[in-house]
């Protein structure tokens, strides 16, 4: 049998759209049957904090900040789901693997896993995502 | 296959993504294939224009036999036989 294409996505971002769109992408990746490694690093890891990861009002936008409440309308109306429903489907759907940095977890005073959503597999150190991104087919810096 | 050839299909199974935008309604025919049989015929309702490239190329690389579309009002439907 054929084996899974692998990719590896480092999720540096913690905004509310760049975290929708890794979100888009990481399910046309679960829809072509890859294997996909997420190491999130810095704002990401604030995003995955457990009382802040589905509070809207608790993430900011990258981009057209001012844009905020028009943009979290729209997704609402466009029946898209969250950024955070995004990852736990495909999570459901195939080989997923969430890794949070130790480093970004201590930033904002989360160390412990249980500190984070319920999707998140493990806390590693950046080595394991220097050889993750070695060994994919795809990586992505969001 | 010929528009009319495809209006007469008999489908295995119906997936309704009308309403949804992609992702979605890619994601949708995903759990539907992973639900029929190789040789049964997959329809998949779709009003997102992205989604009438998308599932073709998707099916086609996942080495289903994409058969054709057809537009509706509004939407429009995409045949697919699972490989």
């Amino acid at each position: 049998m054929e084996e899974n294409k692998k990719m590896c996505m480092v999720l540096f971002s913690g905004s509310i759209d760049k975290l929708t769109a890794a979100g888009v992408l990481l399910s046309g990746a679960v829809a072509d049957d890859m294997d996909v490694d997420i190491y999130v690093l810095l704002q990401g890891a604030r995003a995955f904090r457990k009382d802040i990861a589905d509070d809207p009002d608790k993430l900011n936008m990258a981009e057209n900040i001012d844009l905020k409440e028009e943009f979290v309308k729209s997704l609402q109306n466009l029946k898209v789901k969250t950024w955070l429903e995004f990852f736990k489907e495909a999570k459901s759907l195939a080989n997923v693997k969430i890794h949070i940095c130790g480093l970004a977890g201590k930033v904002w005073g989360a160390d412990k896993l249980d500190d984070f959503v319920d999707i998140a597999d493990d806390i590693v150190g950046i080595g394991e995502c220097i050889t993750a991104t070695q060994e994919s087919d795809v990586h992505l810096f969001i | 296959m010929t528009q009319e050839e495809l209006t007469t299909l008999e489908v295995n199974k119906s997936v309704d993504a009308r309403g949804t935008s992609c992702p979605r309604p890619l994601l949708a025919a995903k759990k539907a294939m992973g639900e029929i049989n190789s040789g049964e015929i997959l329809e998949v309702l779709s009003a997102d224009e992205g989604t009438k490239k998308d599932i073709p190329k998707w099916a086609t690389k996942k080495k289903h036999e994409y058969l054709g579309t057809v537009e509706e009002s509004g939407f429009f439907k995409i045949y697919i036989k699972k490989g």
